[in-house]
């Protein structure tokens, strides 16, 4: 009886200590990394269309001025249109500053996209997270194979019309 | 009747001292006293170019922040530097903050922050020194308490308390 009530005694307190223990070797933030949380992909949607897509983890945030895509080879030529509006946030130092939560839409243009190459697309962003650390800025990249086959030519109405969507 | 109970409990506290001896494990790693050699050999220019070691304040109980202007957790915890600073620089609390941003507005921000302590300016490369120290994401803000001797003595990656800051610069000074 007194073995039993000492043996219970025993689990709940080295329970409670394995608990204390392990919790305070883990009291400091464990983000995950940014191309975790800030995951990047592109698909082309037509010859010269680019659907660039960042999914933003819960609990972390992206700056919309500091998201910046390009296109290698450069020669390829890169249309970005104005970024879709994000949540505004008054900064006392840097007054209105945007940011976006879940995800964000960009569609890009190619202006001279060749079949039968790659383009590169090459997104630059930075970001927070809600536990209260920032990123440096990360650059992601995705190979789009541009297909063997007509190419619309540049300034196509259909083209410049698709040029953002939130 | 009595067994099984015996068994399950006993089962518990054995579970718990593996438990124990994982996660005492795991904090003595976390806490396996780390380097600083790199950090205090850092030279960087300050908001006005000049250029100063780290290594200047070896005999104070230093506290290395990284931040920058574009990181809002950062830009929260400072005025408790400026505060601790002013109250605890004569005891030998020196803070030296490591902005990883623009110099121009690194200077702008230390202007309206009435920043009393020195503001380096560096770059992403610089981040990596914290890489070893426990900041492998090389995230903002990152905080380096170092003792009189040089050692590390606590690193915090992410916003410090007052409260906790001021136990753990307290203890040292």
């Amino acid at each position: 009886m007194r073995f039993d009530r000492f043996a219970g005694t025993f689990a709940a307190v080295t329970a409670v200590g394995a608990l204390g223990v392990a919790l305070s070797g883990f009291g400091q933030v464990n983000p995950l990394a940014p191309d975790r949380v800030f995951r990047f992909t592109a698909k082309l949607i037509d010859d010269r269309t680019i659907e660039a897509r960042f999914t933003i983890a819960d609990g972390y945030y992206l700056y919309r001025d500091k998201m910046h895509f390009a296109v290698e080879p450069a020669t390829a030529g890169l249309t970005v249109p104005p970024l879709p509006e994000g949540k505004v946030k008054e900064d006392q130092f840097f007054g209105r500053v945007e940011t976006y939560r879940g995800g964000v839409v960009v569609r890009l243009a190619l202006k001279e996209p060749k079949p039968g190459q790659a383009v590169v697309i090459a997104a630059e962003s930075q970001g927070c997270a809600d536990i209260g650390i920032c990123y440096p800025p990360i650059t992601q990249k995705v190979t789009l194979p541009i297909p063997e086959g007509s190419i619309v030519p540049a300034g196509s109405p259909e083209a410049a019309k698709k040029t953002w969507f939130n | 009747m009595k067994a099984p109970r015996l068994r399950n409990a006993l089962s518990i506290g054995a579970a718990g001292v593996i438990a124990l001896a994982a996660g005492l494990g795991l904090a003595l790693w976390d806490r396996t006293p780390a380097d600083a050699s790199a950090l205090l050999a850092l030279s960087l220019p300050d908001t006005h170019g000049t250029s100063q070691s780290l290594g200047q304040w070896r005999g104070k109980v230093l506290v290395v922040n990284y931040w920058a202007t574009w990181c809002g957790p950062c830009r929260e915890e400072m005025p408790e530097f400026v505060r601790a600073q002013r109250e605890l620089g004569p005891k030998g609390l020196q803070i030296v903050g490591i902005a990883v941003d623009q110099p121009d507005k690194v200077a702008q921000f230390a202007k309206e922050l009435d920043l009393n302590y020195p503001a380096l300016i560096s770059t992403y490369e610089a981040v990596d020194i914290g890489k070893p120290l426990g900041n492998r994401l090389a995230a903002l803000p990152f905080t380096v308490v170092l003792d009189r001797e040089g050692r590390v003595a606590h690193t915090q990656l992410g916003p410090l308390k007052p409260a906790q800051f001021r136990a753990i610069v307290g203890a040292l000074l």
